[in-house]
């Protein structure tokens, strides 16, 4: 029997920071870290080019083929970009939900790097996704896929304790070691320390514990064939034709092929004129000739009948789908960057206590993976600058922006008589 | 056989006011490491260093170095060269030339002169004041003629340039058989304001004469020991220091750093400012520091020597390179391999091959200020720079550039 299909976009986009100068740092009345003018033209230009015909396209081969069947996973800061700059998607992906063939995941609200950092906060960043899929889609996901597919032995027992019957990791080659990334796998068994089980369950965004957690894996060959080589006209496979693409996917075996993208490749990181909304389109049809099933990774999860003796995937270090290394040095590989990260959380006790929302939504933007992303200097090659992508000019500019929302949010939320003696010594040397 | 090159130049170490000087060094011993015999042509006022303490090192011995008596000097403006003639005694001075027009006149003359008995296979010539030399001695002797640009009279003036000198500029550029530009950001000056076809420049650009001043372990180490040891690695010292160096002349922003100083001042009164170098701009920029009452912070130094330099970069807690229009700029890779963190205007070749970096427009003082505010509250950040940025200069050496030069002469001896 030929493998199963099971095709999953991820949808983000971060809130990217303005300029902000150091004079106004601690100012009391800094209105707001972000540039949404860019913020917004983004989305605009994304949407254009990618979401809406996308949606459209998508919608249309729902209609045409029953059994066509697809994921996202849609960011929390995304649905708030969507309501800000683009209802227009909002509503176009709400379509597609009421098809009732489409699957949406669970992921940390904020696309952040909390299953790392803080426990708890990952719990409740989960627990807004789930929350504001069900508002928007009425639906209530149980496969989980962390930022980044960042994963780890102790995130899929997490993830389990949370409630979740499934997560997404990269096919690592190194972990995998000559097995096929088309079967689901098992995490080792093993038991949290009973400290982080029990906040876990005080925190759990979904009813109760799963018993047992299938860990689906990316086939990043087949998967990049498509993102990331499918205009290289230098590649072997160029052109790519949807009826071979099929042959390959066919021919690696397995319960299912699982194909992760972002669902930028749609338009923007292959244009529109490279032909990738027709070969998107064409391979419907080819699955429904060739009697291929298209599944979701719930059904991928609830169709493999072997679970009792599973294979273990050992995921004893943490993966991400981040480069070649595909570990997490993309985010936390470098000085300023672990300096930022460990800033940020240590901020958080403080930014709780004031209860107050507003810094709390600020403190949660300013986690996004993407500002940490910026901050790389792994490719950042003297004059070799092409394969960083960046709203900023470099690393170190992310980073000065970066630390001074840090600062400024610092202040905010110091308890108040250091406040108070603050302003005091403020006086006595008058700052511009 | 070795290839021969026949060059003409300004000036060389120890006699230099700039990077001229240095860059020239850099490469000639880059060409003879790549067996290339070198043939050196400088102007020398009679009654300067004598020559024997020019062997700074083995290598070179095999450099020919010829000497012709002049007054003319790297970055010189007619204003410059009247100044220093009238210094000179009334009958030494038909050796020189009266006045710019003519130094350079007598210069050309006497040094095409001397080395007509040569057989170069290429004649390579530094800056607009050699052209005229580097060309009638490259027509002399049926040869390719190398035009080496390291700064336009657009850079030095802030594009109010003394036409009779950008039209030597031009000319040169024009006869000249290939032209090598110091940065990409010279070869567009050269394309929009010369109009010279890009195809006939090549960018080379400048190396660094010196290796990272810190060892390995220590830049590895650096967030572990602060300041452990015999480096004072320490970014953040009880009183910081932010340098400038260079000439004080509107080339270089001098009133831009200073710019950048109050602010940084009104935030920061604990930092203190170093401008060192010399120049015309001096008195006002003294003059401004006092206007601004900065003149508790600020320190002239006046010129300082190559020693002297490195110990104020590593003294600096960063450095800050606010040219208005710098083709290269040399003190931001000096700056580096003393392990400073620097900013680096983005009119500046020395930007394109740096990368771990501030850059700013030179005009933005603003966010020079920030910049430099920034380095100095996060520690981190200033170590990441200075641990990062000294693989420049694995990369960029002068063996390199030199060969990308030799590959150039040897196309055009061929073609």
């Amino acid at each position: 029997m030929s493998p199963l299909i099971c095709l999953y976009f991820q949808v983000h986009q971060p809130y990217r920071l303005r300029d902000l100068r150091i004079t106004e740092v601690g100012q009391g009345n800094t209105p707001d870290y972000f540039d949404h003018e860019k913020n917004r033209s983004v989305f605009r230009k994304v949407a254009e080019k990618c979401y809406l015909p996308a949606n459209r396209l998508m919608l249309s081969l729902l209609e045409q083929y029953p059994d066509f069947k697809i994921a996202y996973s849609l960011s929390g800061v995304f649905l708030d970009q969507c309501e800000e700059y683009g209802p227009d998607v909002l509503e176009s992906f709400q379509h597609l939900a009421k098809t009732g063939r489409v699957e949406f995941l669970a992921e940390t609200y904020y696309h952040s790097l909390s299953s790392i950092q803080d426990t708890e906060e990952f719990c409740e960043q989960t627990t807004l996704h789930i929350r504001k899929i069900g508002d928007l889609f009425g639906v209530t996901p149980s496969v989980f896929r962390n930022t980044e597919l960042i994963y780890s032995n102790e995130l899929a027992q997490t993830a389990r304790l949370m409630g979740f019957k499934g997560i997404l990791a990269e096919g690592a080659d190194h972990l995998l070691q000559g097995r096929s990334p088309n079967i689901p796998y098992t995490p080792p068994h093993f038991r949290l320390p009973r400290g982080k089980e029990m906040l876990i369950a005080r925190h759990r965004p979904l009813p109760q514990r799963s018993k047992d957690i299938a860990v689906l894996l990316k086939n990043y060959r087949l998967s990049d064939d498509v993102a990331f080589r499918f205009s290289d006209k230098s590649w072997v496979g160029f052109p790519l034709h949807a009826e071979t693409f099929t042959d390959w996917l066919l021919g690696g075996g397995g319960h299912s092929v699982n194909l992760f993208m972002d669902y930028e490749t749609f338009g923007e990181h292959q244009w529109e004129d490279t032909g990738i909304f027709e070969f998107l389109a064409t391979l419907p049809r080819i699955w429904q000739e060739r009697g291929v099933q298209c599944v979701t990774p719930s059904q991928v999860i609830e169709t493999w009948e072997q679970r009792n003796n599973a294979n273990v995937f050992d995921a004893h270090n943490a993966i991400s789908w981040a480069d070649t290394e595909r570990d997490l040095s993309a985010w936390q590989g470098n000085q300023i960057q672990t300096s930022a990260l460990e800033a940020i959380y240590a901020l958080g006790p403080l930014v709780k206590a004031t209860g107050n929302p507003d810094l709390l939504r600020t403190w949660r933007k300013l986690q996004t993976s993407d500002h940490f992303y910026y901050m790389c200097t792994k490719y950042w090659n003297d004059g070799d600058v092409h394969k960083y992508f960046s709203p900023y000019d470099s690393p170190y500019e992310a980073y000065r922006r970066y630390s001074h929302a840090l600062c400024d949010l610092k202040s905010r939320v110091e308890p108040q008589q250091k406040q108070h003696a603050k302003q005091r010594t403020n006086r006595k040397h008058p700052t511009p | 056989m070795s290839l021969h090159t026949l060059m003409f130049g300004w000036e060389y170490p120890p006699r230099h006011l700039g990077g001229l000087g240095v860059a020239c060094q850099g490469l000639v011993r880059g060409l003879v490491n790549q067996h290339v015999k070198v043939t050196l042509v400088l102007p020398f006022a009679a009654d300067g260093t004598p020559d024997e303490i020019d062997i700074l090192c083995p290598q070179e011995q095999h450099i020919q170095k010829i000497r012709v008596a002049s007054l003319l000097m790297p970055y010189d403006s007619p204003e410059l060269y009247a100044q220093r003639i009238h210094s000179v005694p009334r009958e030494t001075e038909q050796i020189y030339g009266a006045d710019l027009g003519q130094a350079v006149h007598v210069f050309t003359e006497t040094s095409v002169e001397m080395t007509k008995h040569l057989r170069p296979d290429v004649v390579h010539a530094h800056d607009w004041m050699t052209y005229e030399a580097g060309l009638r001695s490259a027509r002399h002797h049926g040869k390719p003629l190398v035009a080496h640009i390291h700064a336009t009279e657009l850079d030095r003036t802030h594009f109010h340039p003394n036409e009779w000198i950008y039209g030597r500029e031009r000319w040169g550029f024009e006869q000249a058989d290939h032209i090598i530009a110091v940065s990409n950001y010279t070869k567009g000056i050269l394309t929009q304001h010369y109009g010279i076809a890009p195809d006939k420049i090549s960018v080379v650009h400048n190396a660094s004469n010196e290796q990272s001043a810190l060892p390995p372990h220590a830049i590895s180490s650096a967030h572990r020991s602060l300041g452990e040891g015999g480096y004072t690695l320490s970014p953040h010292r009880r009183h910081p220091m932010v340098l400038f160096l260079g000439r004080l002349t509107i080339q270089k922003g001098p009133m831009h750093f200073l710019e950048m100083a109050s602010m940084v001042h009104r935030f920061r009164p604990d930092v203190q400012f170093v401008i060192a170098g010399d120049g015309h701009m001096l008195p006002s920029l003294m003059h401004q520091t006092v206007q601004w009452g900065l003149e508790d912070c600020v320190i002239f130094t006046g010129k300082v020597s190559s020693s002297e330099a490195n110990k104020l970069y590593a003294q600096a807690s960063c450095f800050v390179m606010p040219s208005l229009s710098e083709p290269f700029g040399l003190v931001a890779l000096e700056a580096i391999a003393q392990g400073t963190p620097v900013i680096l205007s983005k009119q500046s070749g020395a930007s394109e091959v740096i990368g771990h970096a501030f850059k700013v427009d030179f005009w933005d003082t603003e966010k020079m200020a920030d910049c430099v505010l920034t380095i100095l509250r996060e520690t981190p950040l200033a170590f990441q720079l200075i641990s990062e940025a000294p693989r420049v200069l694995q990369r960029l050496t002068w063996e390199h550039q030199a060969g990308e030069i030799l590959s150039i002469y040897q196309n055009l001896i061929h073609s």
